[in-house]
């Protein structure tokens, strides 16, 4: 398992509740090119996992539904050391909190 | 939003990426990245509309793909080195966004011109033709001995000979055309083109009725029948593609009721009926059978209006085809010396026909593509040596740490491939674009142009070549680096030199520019020559409407008064400040030409039937006052020249001196004939000459007889509105219907509209060469600039060292200059010698400029040298901000 400070900015970002890859790319300002293999790598290690969005959702805003990710039980427990190998940079923190969606765990 | 071109560009490269993604992923994989756009453009459409950033960062999203795309199939496949190269390599090129962009334009210039010029020449000469075997087929056109003048209409008796004399055609036809009105309940009368075709006529095309049958032989005797077929385009236009039309009668002119017995397939486009002018009419809309000659038609001699298809016998070459028609042509210049001594015949092939006036300059294009190709491909490999020697100190390191020269050259390859994979694909929506504004473009004569296809092997050669210029250029860094020279390389942050190779680079690309240039350079100053002739009337301020009286006014009494109402109703239009009319509209479509034999009393015949033969044309109101032709001598036309009172004429400056050779043609009786009606009339002024059919061609010997005292069918009217008015198009419609809805009009146009339609030709031409050239001279600027600042870049060591030792800036600009300068210059001559004789190739398109014209061959190489050395001061200018202590710190 690489740790490397990309993937810690994906795992912080999935723990504050930003769940789909653009968005997950808005907040982190890493490009969408390195986020979504992260995102893949993760999945396949079991510490992410992915579901498609409520039809009625995308239904509503006339769109397909997006794939949403989240951090499983494992994932949870890597972010603790990761957050300890790398630390989340200050601006990317404040956005984080600033923009963290209202349903945020 | 969906239509937002930015979220379409960042779907398409979505779905494009999508194929490196294993197939078993593809589906889902492809839903998220949709999903996400449309979510993120459906976002920002709703907060501040598209912006140019928000744009960019869909585009830059949706490249991201790539490197997932890439990362998934990673996990799939063993070759992960590939991947991991490609992953690097993309790396790479995003990190140097100024040479990847260069980079690729160039590519996209090179590949897209190249590829677009083929198609068309593809599609006019392979592309299948609604014919059997086209080859065979022939047309054959008048060819005017004396002046040299080929591709004329040909007069009916001389196409009835030819057809029957002929042997070296199994079939031969002949087809004349006429023109109607359409008239559709709820729907603007129309005016179309029919021809009608002789017995042989489909035979000799070989093609069958789409829906339907062709011509039954009883159909070309005389009383036949009314049948009818009609054109693809016709029938899809105006009767809905139904099939049932076939057996119906349909309605062609006033009172003429017409059965439709088949519908001819699409592509059967013959552009016939060349009106001399180069101008062609519309394609021909409905085909009638000919039956029987009508009179005076094998007589006629004189003037030609038919046109001549054959289908050569099996195995019978062009050539001996056209020795047999001078054969023929020989005969009847013995047989009619007065008519045929000067006429010959011209065969060629159908497709050659269809080309049109493109012919003169496709090699010419094709010339100007391999050129740009050419530069192309020595930018190209311009960029990737300079590349690759500034990465010198990249791969011995890498070479150091354990990597095999393999794995480097590899590492190169697919650097190389990237580049061209996406640099092509940018080339082929330039070609895309380049082929849309070419079929937009055209020259009415030319046919099959209206869509062309890319064509695919155009496409893999321009690609071919350019991605082989890339591959050498890219692996020759990497091959060069044996061990030693990699040791050497780390010492000193440098790679062996290779200016020797980019130097002849430049000046290969200098060249070919200036060739272009030149050629460009000649046509700007003969389209601009050409703009400038004096058509002998004032263009400015003047709407024309084009008419051709309906069948049911069927006596020239009738016409007159029709067309004298309608004069008068023009007058008094708003803002119309003088109206005329003439049968023989200067450069306009619908113009009735009529030339025959003139005879002055009291005077011999003049020497040969060429000489004695004069336009003539009818004239009504204030023709020449609104069209400011300037009068002469004597008087014009007015209003107490009537049907009743005795026949008058004038005639213009050139027919005076033509006829009467210095002598006062005031108060002369001349006789010719127009529209069957003998004239015997006095002349009783004399007018300017006008030219009639293009700016390059000098007015002929003009007789002009008042619309009063003629009556034909077709007329045109002109009406002049005051300085900057707007035209008055709409209103000389009204006109028109107000006195009878059922008119329809052949056309309105202002006069300028008129004369710049006859040179669509030449601005084709300007457009497309110019377009080249400016492509060329772009990317040898960056050729140049490429080449300098590399070279200022690996000298800047030296120039500190002389900086130290006393040199002053201007030393150094001058030295880095003078390189630039002198491989230019180096450039400029070679060009200038090649480009001598290559534009013999213009010759036929240029007007009033020589091909070796000084003047601009001395500008356009003053232009390249200037763009040399814009190209050489940036880098020279930074080779400045290097100060000495900062080089000689670097070892």
């Amino acid at each position: 398992m690489r740790l490397t400070p990309a993937t810690t900015l994906v795992l912080h970002a999935l723990a504050n509740g930003f769940s789909h890859g653009f968005d997950i790319v808005d907040v982190t300002q890493l490009p969408s090119g390195t986020v979504y293999p992260i995102l893949r790598r993760l999945e396949g290690e079991g510490l992410v996992s992915a579901s498609w969005e409520d039809h009625a959702i995308a239904r509503g805003e006339q769109r397909p539904p997006r794939r949403y990710y989240e951090l499983t039980e494992a994932g949870k427990g890597v972010l603790e050391t990761a957050l300890a190998r790398h630390r989340v940079p200050r601006p990317i923190a404040a956005r984080v909190r600033r923009l963290r969606p209202a349903t945020s765990s | 939003m969906r239509s937002d071109p930015a979220s379409r560009l960042a779907l398409r490269i979505v779905r494009a990426v999508a194929v490196l993604v294993p197939a078993a992923a593809r589906a889902d994989w492809l839903r998220e990245w949709e999903a996400e756009l449309q979510h993120r453009s459906a976002r920002l459409q709703r907060r501040s509309g598209p912006t140019w950033r928000t744009k960019m960062d869909l585009a830059s999203r949706a490249l991201g793909s790539l490197p997932d795309a890439a990362w998934i199939r990673r996990q799939f496949t063993a070759d992960a080195d590939a991947v991991h190269d490609a992953q690097y390599a993309f790396r790479l090129l995003v990190k140097a966004p100024g040479f990847t962009f260069v980079t690729l334009l160039v590519f996209a210039t090179g590949i897209g011109a190249a590829t677009a010029i083929v198609s068309v020449a593809d599609v006019l000469f392979m592309r299948p033709l609604a014919v059997s075997e086209p080859d065979r087929v022939m047309t054959v056109w008048q060819y005017n001995r004396e002046t040299g003048r080929g591709r004329l209409d040909v007069a009916p008796a001389n196409a009835i000979d030819w057809v029957t004399r002929a042997r070296s055609f199994v079939a031969a036809a002949t087809a004349d055309p006429f023109t109607f009105n359409l008239n559709f309940a709820g729907r603007e009368p129309d005016y179309l083109t029919a021809a009608r075709v002789s017995e042989q006529f489909f035979t000799v095309l070989g093609t069958r009725a789409l829906h339907g049958r062709t011509f039954l032989p009883e159909e070309y005797r005389r009383g036949g029948g009314r049948v009818v077929m009609l054109s693809h385009a016709l029938w899809a236009n105006r009767f809905g593609r139904d099939p049932s039309i076939v057996g119906t009668t349909v309605r062609l002119d006033a009172g003429e009721r017409c059965r439709v017995v088949g519908v001819l397939p699409p592509g059967v486009e013959l552009r016939l009926f060349h009106e001399s002018s180069g101008a062609s009419r519309p394609e021909t809309a409905v085909w009638m059978p000919k039956q029987g000659l009508e009179e005076g038609e094998p007589s006629l001699r004189v003037g030609g209006f038919w046109n001549v298809v054959g289908r050569l016998r099996p195995g019978v070459p062009v050539d001996q085809a056209q020795a047999e028609l001078d054969v023929i042509s020989a005969q009847l210049a013995r047989e009619y010396p007065q008519t045929n001594a000067r006429i010959g015949a011209e065969v060629v092939p159908l497709r050659v026909h269809l080309v049109g006036t493109l012919r003169d300059v496709l090699p010419l294009l094709l010339v100007a593509a391999a050129l740009l190709l050419i530069v192309a491909c020595a930018n190209v490999a311009n960029l990737l040596l300079a590349r690759g020697a500034g990465r010198g100190r990249e791969f011995a390191v890498r070479q150091a740490l354990g990597a095999s020269r393999i794995r480097l050259m590899r590492q190169m390859l697919v650097e190389s491939l990237l580049l061209a994979v996406a640099g092509g694909s940018v080339g082929l929506v330039l070609a895309r674009w380049t082929l849309d504004v070419i079929a937009r473009l055209r020259p009415a004569d030319v046919a099959l142009l209206d869509h062309i296809p890319i064509d695919a092997r155009a496409a893999l050669i321009a690609s071919g070549v350019t991605i082989a210029a890339a591959l050498i250029a890219g692996l020759t860094p990497s091959l060069q680096l044996s061990r030693p020279a990699a040791v050497q390389a780390l010492r000193e942050g440098r790679s062996g030199s290779r200016r020797g190779v980019r130097g002849a680079l430049v000046v290969v690309e200098v060249a070919a520019a200036l060739v272009l240039a030149v050629g460009a350079g000649l046509l700007v100053r003969s389209f601009m020559l050409i703009q400038r002739v004096d058509p002998g009337f004032s263009r400015e301020d003047i709407s024309v409407i084009q008419l051709f009286a309906s069948t049911r006014m069927d006596t020239p009494a009738k016409r007159i008064v029709f067309y004298q109402q309608l004069l008068d109703r023009i007058g008094a239009v708003r803002g119309v400040v003088a109206a005329g009319a003439v049968t023989s509209m200067p450069f306009g479509e619908a113009r009735v030409i009529v030339r025959g034999p003139l005879t002055i009393a009291g005077r011999p015949p003049a020497a040969s039937a060429e000489d004695a033969l004069a336009y003539t044309t009818a004239v009504s109101g204030e023709y020449f006052q609104t069209m400011g032709v300037p009068l002469l001598a004597g008087r014009l036309f007015d209003r107490t020249d009537t049907a009743t009172s005795r026949d008058v004429a004038l005639v213009s400056r050139r027919a005076a001196q033509q006829f009467w050779r210095g002598g006062d043609p005031l108060g002369s009786k001349v006789r010719f004939r127009f529209y069957g009606r003998a004239y015997d009339a006095e002349v009783v002024g004399v007018v300017g000459d006008v030219r009639h059919e293009a700016l390059d061609r000098a007015a002929a010997a003009e007789v002009f007889i008042p619309y009063a005292q003629s009556g034909s069918t077709g007329l045109s009217f002109v009406a002049r509105t005051p300085r900057g008015a707007p035209p008055i198009l709409q209103a000389l419609k009204e006109q028109v219907w107000a006195i009878d809805s059922l008119q329809s009009i052949y056309s309105t146009a202002r006069l300028e509209q008129l004369i710049s339609k006859t040179l669509v030709g030449q601005r084709f031409n300007l457009f497309v060469l110019g377009g080249f050239a400016l492509a060329t001279l772009l990317l040898a600027a960056a050729g140049v600039y490429g080449v300098m600042s590399f070279s200022t870049s690996q000298r800047a060591r030296e120039f500190g060292v002389r900086v130290a030792l006393g040199a002053t800036r201007r030393d150094i600009v001058r030295l880095v200059l003078g390189d630039g300068l002198h491989l230019a210059g180096f450039g400029v001559v070679i060009g200038a010698l090649i480009a001598l004789p290559l534009m013999r190739l213009l010759r036929g398109l240029l007007f009033g400029v020589t091909v070796t014209d000084p003047a601009t061959f001395v500008v356009v190489g003053f232009v390249l040298v200037v763009v040399a050395a814009a190209a050489c001061y940036v880098p020279a200018r930074r080779a400045l901000r290097v100060t000495p202590a900062e080089v000689l710190r670097l070892d």
